[in-house]
């Protein structure tokens, strides 16, 4: 019980950590308000050409995932919630 | 010889029914498919009341279906308008007021992005997205009812060359975008000399990188459409990815790319570009800024079996001048040249003393007259006045020219060598930018006293925008939440990176605001930040 009450706690500061630099980092300098964990980042221009690098270098810097090129692609990096579950599979 | 864009396909058409004509996001059209459902489109909008001239908005992200509506709203005689499906909803609800649009063909999320005035001045949406049948606002209806309609043939709508065929909206330094309207002629011009110097056959498979609204993606659409060749769109969950992109023009088998350099950069920095691997690929074309040279040569080294041209104009008048890469000539080439004059456009500069400069080194403004010249901007004499002036340069008859605003210098070797702007317009990514229309937008907040925006030159995407802004007494806000409300107001390439607050803003000895201190400061803070 004490393992499941856990596991959500911990994987909901790593979604917000990873909404958080989203948000500063690349969503308010393009003056976009809001977005949701569920929302294509790309299609609404959260995430340009030169903000997925930055996003892959957040991962590998600040969250110590390692990224594949392989896994530098639209499904992976599609949203707050596909990048959780990315970090989730990298860190087991 | 075709004269208005609907022949291109009609042509191709009837010649390669089964061939693929259009990709985008796993589908795909043939050109019998693409005559057939833009007769469909070009008939219900007959029916809705689409008269000849009447402009159409295509607003939703890139698919097969955004050709369909090009080609379909051209067909009943209208005027298509490109909408950056990324732009903020009030800057289209600008646009579709101000060129008067009644007709949008749209995606239902993006529709109700729109404000209810807007949805109010609309007579109805096509939807491409389902059967959804929303009624807030105007009639909507489902792209299915397109089954209804005749598709052997398209409407009978007299037109001629001379009629208009899509506005293109480009920032204004006034604070609103401007709409650069384009005849059937001006593209046809471009076309037709496309055709002839890169020799594309139905063989050719074109890439399709730049957004609609964008004038480079008239190249890729009609030279496609031109040659019976297959049109394979970058969208957006390719071209963020080097690796898939490079993977796309790969297993697609592109052989025509053409591109902002911003976007060859990112592909030679960030993707393995193996010329074995990219062997079918034949031509690269790149517009819309400056290619830093470095990245020039090493795309040049790493595919050395395909021709490099540079090509340049502004919106006003489609390409009209280009230079090929000589590649014995690169290495010990500082700068790249626009080079000359494409057939059927002339182009000429114009020193301080309004004079024609015809000798090597001189420097003046760049001039365009011929068939590829806008006619205007849509509803805005004053600025096309400004823009479009009668050609004083020969006295026999009444013709106008498109002044560039764009200094060049004439070299030995007979090219012109782009220098800078007359004005404050920059370009980021290739997106032309009005520093005056982000400053408008800054000083729209009651609590802004001051605003310039200033670019720094950036290797990879040509130019970032900063900001220095002086509140009035006693006002604040934070940078992210002066950045949120220029979001509401402005396109996201044209969003101040970074915003520094200031008592106030240094002067020049008449009073102006310092720009030239500002943009030196501000180029050697990033410097600062960079190293």
């Amino acid at each position: 019980m004490s393992v499941t009450n856990q596991t959500p706690a911990t994987q909901s500061t790593l979604k917000e950590q990873i909404r958080e630099f989203i948000q500063v980092q690349l969503a308010e300098p393009k003056g976009i308000a809001s977005f949701t964990d569920d929302e294509s980042l790309m299609e609404t221009g959260v995430i340009d050409s030169l903000g997925i690098f930055r996003l892959v270098s957040f991962l590998e810097e600040d969250l110590k995932v390692r990224v594949s090129d392989e896994e530098i692609n639209a499904e992976t990096l599609k949203s707050v919630n596909a990048i959780e579950e990315l970090v989730i599979r990298k860190k087991k | 010889m075709a004269y208005i864009l609907q022949q291109l396909l009609q042509k191709s058409a009837a010649q390669y029914p089964e061939k693929l004509a259009v990709w985008a996001r796993g589908r795909s059209i043939t050109y019998r498919e693409l005559e057939q459902r833009s007769n469909q489109l070009a008939h219900l909008l007959r029916e809705r009341g689409l008269r000849k001239g009447d402009r159409v908005g295509i607003y939703f992200p890139k698919c097969v279906e955004s050709v369909i509506a090009m080609l379909g709203i051209v067909k009943a005689g209208g005027v298509y308008v490109p909408l950056d499906p990324q732009a903020p909803a009030d800057r289209i609800c600008y646009i579709i007021a101000n060129c008067g649009i009644r007709i949008l063909i749209t995606r239902e999320d993006k529709r109700r992005g729109l404000d209810h005035a807007t949805l109010e001045a609309l007579s109805l949406s096509l939807l491409i997205d389902a059967a959804a049948q929303s009624s807030n606002g105007s009639e909507s209806l489902p792209w299915t009812i397109l089954d209804e309609y005749p598709s052997d043939q398209a409407p009978k709508v007299v037109l001629t060359e001379t009629d208009l065929a899509y506005i293109l909206y480009t920032s204004g330094s006034t604070g609103r975008p401007k709409g650069v309207m384009l005849t059937h002629q001006n593209a046809l011009t471009f076309i037709e000399w496309c055709a002839e110097i890169f020799k594309i056959t139905s063989e050719d498979r074109l890439s399709n990188h730049a957004p609609l609204h964008f004038d480079l993606s008239v190249f890729d659409v009609y030279n496609t459409l031109e040659a019976g060749a297959s049109l394979y769109m970058v969208t957006e969950d390719l071209a963020l990815f080097p690796g898939k992109l490079n993977e796309f023009i790969e297993s697609k088998g592109i052989t025509i790319w053409y591109s902002v350099p911003s976007a060859l950069t990112l592909l030679l920095l960030h993707s393995e570009l193996n010329a074995e691997k990219l062997k079918q690929l034949r031509i690269i074309l790149f517009a819309g800024e400056v290619f830093p040279m470095k990245y020039l040569q090493q795309l040049a080294e790493l595919l050395p079996h395909l021709d490099l041209f540079n090509l340049y104009g502004p919106t006003e008048t489609n390409v009209c001048t280009y230079y090929k890469v000589e590649r014995e000539r690169l290495a010990s080439m500082d700068k790249l040249p626009i080079g000359i004059a494409c057939e059927n456009t002339e182009v000429f500069a114009v020193n301080d003393k309004n004079e024609v400069i015809t000798r090597p080194g001189e420097t003046g403004e760049l001039y365009v007259r011929g068939p590829s010249v806008t006619y205007g901007y849509w509803a805005d004499s004053e600025k096309t006045k400004r823009m479009v002036l009668p050609n004083t340069f020969q006295p026999n008859f009444e013709e106008k020219m498109y002044r560039t605003g764009d200094l060049v210098q004439l070299a030995e070797d007979g090219n012109y060598y782009f220098l800078g702007r007359r004005d404050s317009m920059i370009k980021s990514r290739g997106y032309r930018i009005e520093l005056g229309e982000i400053e408008s937008a800054l000083l729209s907040h009651a609590a802004v006293k001051e605003a310039v925006a200033v670019a720094v030159p950036d290797d990879i995407v040509g130019n970032r925008i900063r900001a220095v802004v002086a509140f009035h007494d006693g006002e604040g806000l934070t940078a992210a939440e002066l950045q949120q409300y220029c979001g509401a107001r402005i396109p996201r390439y044209m969003i101040p990176e970074a915003i520094e607050f200031r008592p106030q803003l240094p002067k020049t000895s008449t009073g102006k605001v310092d720009r030239v201190q500002l943009a030196q400061e501000a180029a050697a803070s990033t410097a600062l930040v960079a190293s």
